[in-house]
């Protein structure tokens, strides 16, 4: 016995000094200096989603992909943590700033959590933007936004009003958000309760409930809601996930034609649910443009062609985009109906 | 005994195969990528292990004695919760930490209570453990985030101190305490021996209860020291930190030649076994940028590792 505890403690010795010295160091050759850029060599773009796998954010990746095609000098990597942990995305970002990425373009999951793995990747000399949701101040250089908070919000109340029959409607409504801290949502329910308390609607809104992007939760959390709100006629899915959850559910009670549920998510993921009339109305933006812009304004950066106080820029194909402070604005929502969502497949 | 039996006597196959094949990976990186070696990289890429490297020091000791602890991750988000309220009601960060450390270490005795008193098996007390923390944690903080802690605070997590990262140092610290507590009192044999035949050491005069009460309180205050290490480096303390996170360190410690059956393994494996994680899942981040690449590497790792003990290790190993 004492012989072999002996043994153990040099070897823990050893131990000590793989992990003093091993474990940072390795043995580093001499190398090229990081992060400088040739002449004519290509753009290493990087496109971070918050969650890969989504077929919202698989969806951008196709019109990020035709973008750096199009413009032949870019070479576009799509890497997100797949089960969508903002710590691995921090990680991710700075394993990418190493490498010598020109520019990391990122949908943060959790803005403080990846905040300062970002402004890290900038003091590199990285060129950082986001895109689908913004991150804290000094993050990023600018923000590619699909449409402003307030024209989704806006969109999805109208959209809402319209199907229930017009404004002067009066009806009890509810959100299912995704989760209570997501900036992105919380931006939303706050334009959707002014539009909701101005004249153009007559609803009323009777509970925020979060579904901690989670469709089963989702779908339990719009059961309750249909239980402890009786006259319910509405329900908002505000992500790509709660909204499905909720239609879910409202087609299981046998409620469908009589509990609308409208809200943010792909064509492909609602498809059956406005097929039999659960949904009459899927509110989103273009997700392939906002794809393929977020890889225009990440080239422009990082060839020079767009810097700080612009406020217009040419992207190509998709027109002259607006620029407001350092935000890229994509433009409006898109509502896909019954007649019109065959013309999608994403 | 004959040459062969030299051979298999020879206690350290798996900590050698280890060796080589973190050689491998940094032969392969010095052949296709030859800036992942380099020192700053290396450095930097080191922050995404130490505390994972910390969870693992306990966890190997807990399963030596044939125990688990799956409620790590559940004991960092109570540290960083309570950490986070402190800090945001006006008390020091420090003196949070510190508040945050000591709850972690008491999560870890009510683990070890009710191991050890109402003898139920460790899987079901810290599974169970493990859903009660981090429920516990996401109801007081209401899935809050703090941040915008004080940047010397900050140093804690981000900071570096004589050429390494400063949770490189808290690592090492660690690891030189466990060590000499395993190899210098009789804590380290009472460990193998609770591993091997519990009932034989209570006859023993073992002191069964107070290796595992310790162990299991030792388990709280690291997860509590890494989740101090997590708020610093990522400058926010949330309920949901360390979601997972068991698996990775459990993961880890298997990889290391520790037994999941308890009684064998030692700290020098489970040190390789994470530089080897680690390594393998920088490399392949690094290399092929595709994150779901990374699982699947991981689950090879850890069968690979299982096969590899159970070709070199012989069936008396530790208990000569």
């Amino acid at each position: 016995m004492k012989k072999r505890s002996g043994l153990g403690l040099i070897l823990v010795g050893i131990a000590l000094g793989v992990g003093c010295g091993g474990q940072p160091g390795g043995e580093g050759p001499e190398g090229a200096a990081p992060g400088t850029a040739g002449e004519d060599r290509k753009v290493t773009f990087y496109l971070v989603p918050k969650k890969k796998g989504l077929p919202y954010f698989s969806s951008c990746a196709e019109g990020a992909r035709a973008a750096a095609a199009a413009l032949g000098n870019v070479e576009l990597i799509y890497d997100g943590p797949t089960d969508g942990s903002p710590e691995k995305q921090a990680a991710m970002i700075e394993t990418f700033a190493l490498k010598g990425a020109d520019v990391i373009a990122v949908s943060p999951n959790d803005p403080d959590v990846v905040g300062p793995a970002m402004r890290k990747a900038r003091e590199k000399g990285v060129h950082v933007i986001t895109w689908d949701a913004d991150g804290v101040a000094d993050s990023r250089e600018f923000f590619v936004n699909q449409a402003t908070a307030q024209a989704i919000a806006y969109g999805m109340v109208d959209t809402m009003v319209r199907d229930l029959g017009g404004a002067e409607v009066s009806a009890d409504v509810a959100i299912v958000t995704a989760y209570l801290t997501a900036a992105n949502q919380n931006i939303w329910i706050e334009h959707m309760k002014e539009r909701l308390a101005s004249s153009a609607s007559q609803l009323n809104l009777v509970a925020v409930k979060p579904s901690d992007e989670d469709q089963k939760l989702a779908f339990s959390v719009t059961q309750d809601l249909m239980k402890a709100y009786p006259a319910i006629k509405g329900f908002f899915g505000i992500s790509s996930v709660s909204f499905p959850g909720a239609a879910e559910a409202v087609r299981q009670a046998g409620k469908t034609g009589e509990i609308l549920v409208t809200g943010l998510a792909t064509p492909n993921s609602m498809r059956s649910y406005v097929e039999d009339g659960t949904v009459k109305s899927v509110v989103l933006w273009n997700t392939a443009e906002l794809g393929y812009l977020t890889v225009l304004v990440g080239e422009a950066l990082a060839t020079g062609t767009l810097s700080a106080g612009a406020t217009e820029f040419d992207a190509g194909k998709l027109g002259k985009k607006k620029v407001e402070g350092d935000q890229v604005i994509l433009g409006d929502i898109m509502v896909f109906t019954k007649e019109t969502i065959g013309d999608f497949d994403f | 005994m004959g040459e062969g039996g030299i051979v298999r006597s020879f206690r350290y196959w798996h900590e050698i195969v280890l060796l080589v094949l973190i050689g491998v990976v940094f032969a392969f990186a010095q052949m296709f990528e030859p800036r992942f070696l380099q020192l700053d990289v290396q450095r930097e890429l080191s922050t995404h292990i130490w505390e994972i490297a910390i969870l693992c020091l306990p966890m190997t000791l807990i399963i030596i004695t044939a125990g688990i602890d799956l409620s790590v991750g559940g004991m960092m988000a109570l540290c960083a919760v309570t950490l986070g309220m402190l800090f945001q009601r006006g008390l020091s960060p420090w003196v949070a930490a510190t508040m945050g450390i000591g709850v972690a270490t008491l999560c870890g005795v009510l683990n070890g209570l009710v191991v050890t008193r109402i003898r139920v098996h460790p899987l079901i007390v810290t599974l169970a453990t493990m859903a009660a923390f981090r429920g516990a944690a996401e109801g007081l903080s209401l899935a809050r985030p703090v941040s915008s802690f004080p940047e010397a605070f900050g140093w804690l997590g981000q900071g570096v101190w004589w050429g390494l990262p400063v949770p490189a140092w808290c690592f090492m610290g660690l690891l030189l305490l466990t060590a000499s507590a395993v190899g210098l009192s009789r804590w380290g044999s009472y460990c193998y021996a609770v591993g091997m035949n519990p009932e034989a050491c209570r006859f023993a005069a073992v002191p069964v209860n107070r290796v595992l009460l310790g162990l299991y309180a030792f388990s709280g205050f690291a997860s509590g020291l890494a989740a101090v290490l997590f708020v610093a480096r990522r400058n926010t303390a949330k309920a949901d930190i360390g979601m997972g996170i068991e698996l990775l360190v459990i993961t880890a410690v298997v990889t290391g030649g520790v037994s999941i059956f308890g009684g064998r393994g030692n700290l020098l494996g489970m040190v390789l076994g994470v530089l080897l994680i680690h390594e393998t899942r920088e490399f392949v981040s690094w290399r092929w940028s595709r994150d779901e690449l990374n699982f699947v590497v991981m689950g090879l790792l850890l069968i690979l590792s299982v096969l590899l003990h159970r070709w070199l290790t012989p069936a008396n190993r530790n208990t000569s």
